[in-house]
């Protein structure tokens, strides 16, 4: 079939189009190696024409300094491809092995190229080349003015291209243009990329296709007392006369400080610039700007041409006509886009002033394009203009002509013809365009498991009678001075700290102790404590007790470190603790913070956690980060043997929960799950013991080591959803921790052993529903039998209740003196905040809040 | 219905007094669609609060359309500019507030002001290069949906008995930018050799709207380019209105 390249009715635009994208088909198939073969061919063909085309566009619309177009040419040519010749473009340009992360880079497919009349050719030059580095199709619309020499810019490209293998109608230019082919071009490509005024740019945009689209500039250059002034004049002169200042980057006012005016003026007319008088300036005014908009007559013209339209008689080699003038209204023509060799100067008494005038005219007449700034040693002042110029270029000590299009007086920005202006200027990109805004980047993103950890207090030390020995490192090792004590009531007015006082003593380490803390610690009693702290100044905390003298030791030293913290940024719930919003404050500046557990369950003398609550709003602030790691972890069953039974059960029961959550949460490793296993085998082995015969040191120091093993299993593979259940129904009803934990996990168990949940929960590491098949390990391990892991959970059910029937556990909410009715009242709440509690996130069926309803419904009749 | 007493005659429609009733009766040419268009305007007009001359009938008189609209008693403000010269500019005053009210109405199903320039610049006899200007520029300006009566001058308001105003001649109604609604009126005023009427009616729009003179004056090109339609057999009007439309979008 014979190729049309050349469209000149609307009827063979179809046609053309259609044989552009199969052109573009076959060249999307090419490799980087063919692809750059014709890039290279391509800019050498546009370089050698580039003197040929400058004339037949000056010719054509009558604009502009043959000199300067041919400048212009060449640097579409050289420059694009300089910087553009080793980039990749096609398939893999980015493999990232070890993150396993590629990207793949694929073309748009045909793009509409609208041309402007003001640069026909160094535009058509440069989408051209562009599109072939990217294996687009492309069809050029041009501007009616400017149509032949787009036409043979395009066609030199071309040619060039296919001899060096391109497919054969990879390009197309329209030859009789009209705004409805544009507008029909626009409407069926891939992707626009549209140069000119306001009205094709807002046509590109509303063609319902991708567009980048670039308007209108209004330079302002702004000249700061600071600046040496023969190169900032020769600067502007050098931008402003280029292509008799045709380039939508060039300045159009210069805002001079009044202390410098004077001398700026005469250097302008010593290098050739003519000062308008105030009658020149009126007539100057009243022709470059006819009813609001441009005077077609002056754009790119000599100053001295335009001198002679506005009757005004200056040398004829004149470079820039100035008018002095004030106002930066729309009002004042001098403040408008001249496209021609004539600029507004304006005087500032300060530097606001002069931001203030800058701001303006880049707001009426170019916004989001280009601002320039003239200064020296000033950074603060600097700062402020780059603050304040809602412009996507700011160019210093740079002529903005050549500024603007980058690499020329800055080697870092990216060449281009085609400039964004973002969306100040209703553009899809504040980018200097090129290659990468023509390309679809498809990114391959293989699966990777997330880095884990295993992490405890740097010190753990246990066996019978381990304390004083362990306590003598705080002289002989940490060389200790003050230690304050955090421990309830009970303990110490029965003398259960005597022994920390004594060893204290004999070493002369100074202390005192707070022990008016209660069960479930307040933030009351925590502040109190840490005001008695700040009075003390300790170096060292010493936490002895359970759970409840820990967690309050911790929120105590806390605000000992960080008094100004504030709970609801730290309590804040995070999907994973390495990105959550507010990083948890460095703790162990002011003291280190030493536990001594004296029951046998909560385990927080090793875990990152602490709960306290707002008595003034009932609201737990549950806190979560290993910064609240206890430095030092002394477990001694010397304080845990006049234990209660009531609590050995529930703080035992508790830690057997800590390790059977721990063992199947989706973020259990090798490290954990040996020690969340070992625990679980000696709970169920020895808390009857501890439980029946509280003097058995044995069972009393197997059930210590168990909590503690359980305490490091959480505070690493983290906990599940009978934790969060249990947080909420504890709180609901007064339910000790360890009871409502013991209450929840047979169901909680229930609901997790099913291969098909409705949700799986969602982390790198846990391929495919595992509950099951992790109970059953449990199972095994204990030794209770079963051919298959259903029986081994069901296996490992009926232990559980069995261990509970022994350690005096109820079997349901309702035998703990619950009535329905108030249960029933509290339930949906309950839902709603079980459901969002940080425990949820671990577990290994993601839950529904109907399902933990079911549970709770469940778990309350027994 | 009665035809002996004319109230104004133009190029190609007459228009009478017929009691309580006026009476618009177009030339045989002219297009049938434009007047029910003009009948269809003016309804949709009726219904969004702004008193206007009701249309009452459209039907044909002897092979001729005619609209019999109510007939409103009263003097226009161009009888009351003529009678008062000291009080041109309060009248020129009130008519910019008038058709600053107007604009604030919205009328959704009325033509779009775009599309009819658009189709008007095709229309035209300028050539090629020039229309295309014309539609990049027109492309380009701000897109509103005020009401725009399109044609209004000094003689399309009347003081009615009570004091009130009723504003005639709804043909060129549109939805579109305000500032081209000026345009209009001001070129009017231009070709009407009113210069300094056209003036001062611009500088108090553009005062009272806070509007720039530039942002009006843009749309001259496009309401004249319109207007260059009516001008065919009028050398100097058409002459000038050339000068105007002769500017380039960049």
């Amino acid at each position: 079939m014979e190729l049309n390249l050349a469209v000149d009715s609307i009827d063979n635009l179809a046609a053309a189009m259609a044989q552009v994208r199969r052109a573009q088909e076959k060249y999307a198939e090419f490799s980087q190696e063919q692809v750059d073969k014709i890039f290279k061919a391509a800019a050498l063909a546009a370089n050698h024409s580039r003197i040929t085309l400058a004339k037949m566009a000056v010719k054509e619309t009558g604009m502009g300094v043959v000199e300067d177009k041919v400048i212009k040419n060449h640097y579409a040519a050289e420059y694009i491809y300089n910087a553009y010749k080793d980039v990749k473009t096609c398939g893999v340009v980015e493999d990232d092995t070890f993150f396993g992360i590629r990207k793949i880079a694929e073309p748009m497919g045909v793009i509409a190229a609208v041309i402007p009349t003001t640069n026909p050719t160094s535009t058509a030059i440069f989408k051209a080349l562009l599109a072939l580095k990217t294996r687009n199709g492309i069809i050029f619309a041009p501007h009616p003015r400017a149509k032949l020499c787009t036409a043979a810019a395009a066609k030199i490209v071309y040619d060039a291209a296919v001899k060096a293998g391109a497919p054969e109608g990879i390009f197309a230019w329209i030859e009789t243009p009209s705004l409805d082919m544009s507008t029909e071009v626009m409407q069926n490509a891939d992707l626009i990329l549209a140069t000119g005024g306001p009205g094709m740019v807002h046509a590109a945009y509303s063609s319902g296709k991708p567009a980048i689209g670039v308007g209108a500039g209004n330079v302002p250059a702004v000249f700061h007392r600071s600046i040496d002034i023969a190169m900032a004049v020769s600067s502007v002169i050098v931008s402003k006369t280029f292509d008799n200042g045709m380039i939508c980057a060039s300045e159009q006012s210069v805002i001079c400080d009044a202390q410098i005016y004077d001398a700026v003026k005469q250097e302008f007319t010593k290098r050739g610039c003519y000062i308008l008088n105030a009658d020149e300036c009126e007539r100057v005014r009243k022709t470059i700007v006819v009813n609001g908009a441009l005077n077609a007559k002056i754009v790119g013209q000599a100053a001295a041409r335009i001198a002679e339209i506005a009757g005004v008689t200056v040398p004829k080699d004149t470079k820039i006509l100035i008018g002095e003038v004030e106002s930066v209204d729309f009002e004042e023509e001098f403040s408008h886009e001249k496209l021609s060799p004539v600029l507004a100067l304006y005087k500032y008494a300060d530097f606001g002033e002069a931001i203030e005038k800058a701001d303006r005219l880049i707001k009426d007449g170019g916004y989001g394009h280009t601002a320039s700034i003239y200064i020296e040693n000033c950074n603060e002042d600097l700062t402020r203009f780059e603050n304040a110029m809602k412009a996507c270029r700011i160019v210093v000590n740079t002529p903005s002509s050549h500024g603007g299009i980058g690499d020329l007086y800055n080697f870092k920005l990216a060449p281009s013809l085609t400039l964004g202006c973002g969306s100040w200027g209703g553009n899809s990109t504040s980018e200097n365009v090129g290659v990468k805004h023509l390309l679809n980047i498809k990114s391959v993103a293989e699966r990777r498991e997330n880095m884990l950890w295993f992490r405890t207090p740097e010190k753990i030390y246990f066996k019978k009678g381990s304390l004083q020995v362990a306590l003598a490192e705080l002289k002989d090792v940490y060389n200790k001075k003050k230690v304050f004590i955090v421990t309830d009531e009970f303990l110490y007015k029965n003398n259960y700290t005597k022994t920390v006082e004594k060893s204290l003593d004999s070493m002369g380490i100074k202390h005192t102790t707070f022990f008016n803390v209660l069960p479930d610690p307040t933030l009351e009693c925590a502040v109190e404590g840490a005001k008695a702290m700040a009075a003390f100044e300790p170096d060292c905390i010493v936490a002895f007790g359970g759970g409840s003298a820990m967690d309050a030791a911790k929120i105590m030293w806390v605000l000992y470190e960080h008094p100004s913290v504030d709970f609801h940024d730290l309590a804040m719930r995070f999907m994973d603790i390495r990105k959550r919003i507010n990083p948890f404050p460095k703790m162990g500046a002011k003291a280190n913070f030493i536990a001594i557990p004296t029951t046998a369950g909560t385990g927080s003398e090793v875990t990152p956690f602490a709960v306290i609550t707002d008595e003034s709003t009932g609201i737990k602030y549950p806190l979560a980060d290993y910064e609240l790691l206890p430095n030092i972890a002394i477990v001694d069953i010397d304080y845990m043997m006049d234990m209660p039974r009531g609590l050995t059960a529930a703080s035992g029961i508790d830690a057997l929960t800590h390790s059977l959550e721990a063992y199947v949460s989706m973020l259990a490793t090798d490290y954990t799950d040996g020690i969340a296993l070992t625990a679980i085998k000696n709970i169920f082995k020895y808390l009857p013991i501890a439980y029946k015969d509280g003097a058995n040191e044995q069972a009393r120091e197997k059930m210590a080591n168990a909590s503690t093993l359980a305490g490091m299993a959480f505070a690493n593979a983290f906990l599940g959803i009978c934790h969060s259940m249990a947080h909420k129904l504890g709180a609901a009803f007064h339910l000790p921790h360890g009871v409502a934990n013991a209450l929840l996990i047979n169901e909680v168990i229930k609901f997790n052993a099913t291969d098909n949940p409705k949700k799986m929960g969602t982390f790198s590491q846990y391929k495919y529903p595992k509950a099951t098949e992790r109970y059953a390990e449990i199972a095994s391990f204990v030794g209770l039998g079963g051919k298959d892991d259903d029986e081994k959970t069901q296996r490992l059910l009926e232990k559980i209740d069995e261990l509970k029937e022994l350690i005096g556990i109820k079997r349901s909410i309702k035998d703990y003196g619950i009535s329905e009715e108030e249960f029933m009242a509290q339930l949906d709440d309950m839902v709603e905040q079980a459901f969002d509690d940080q425990c949820t996130g671990a577990n290994p069926r993601y839950p529904l809040m109907e399902e933990m309803r079911e549970i709770y419904l469940n778990v309350y009749h027994g | 219905m009665k035809f002996d007493q004319i109230i104004a005659e133009r190029k190609n429609k007459t228009i009478y007094r017929d009691g309580d009733r006026c009476i618009k009766m177009f030339n045989k040419d002219y297009s049938k669609a434009d007047i029910l268009n003009e009948a269809l305007n003016n309804a949709r007009v009726e219904e969004i609060g702004i008193r206007i001359p009701a249309v009452l009938e459209v039907t044909m008189i002897d092979g001729q359309w005619a609209i019999a609209f109510e007939y409103i008693e009263g003097k226009t403000f161009a009888d009351l500019m003529e009678e008062n010269p000291a009080d041109k500019n309060k009248y020129l005053e009130m008519m910019v507030d008038i058709q600053m009210d107007i604009h604030e109405k919205r009328c959704p199903l009325l033509t779009n002001h775009r599309d009819k320039m658009t189709h008007k610049i095709a229309l035209t006899e300028f050539d090629h290069m020039t229309k295309y200007e014309l539609r990049a520029h027109l492309d380009g300006m701000p897109r509103h949906n005020k009401v725009c009566h399109g044609d209004l001058h000094p003689s399309d308001i009347i003081v009615m008995p009570d004091g009130k105003y009723c504003i005639l001649d709804w043909a060129h109604v549109t939805k579109g930018n305000a500032s081209a609604d000026v345009a209009r009126t001001y070129l009017v005023f231009l070709l009407n050799n009113r210069k300094e009427e056209g003036e001062y009616y611009l500088k108090t729009f553009c005062k009272k709207a806070d509007t720039p003179r530039q942002y009006v004056e843009r749309w001259l090109q496009i309401v004249a380019a319109s207007q260059s339609l009516k001008a065919k057999d009028n050398e100097g009007e058409m002459e000038y209105l050339s000068k105007i439309v002769n500017v380039v979008q960049f």
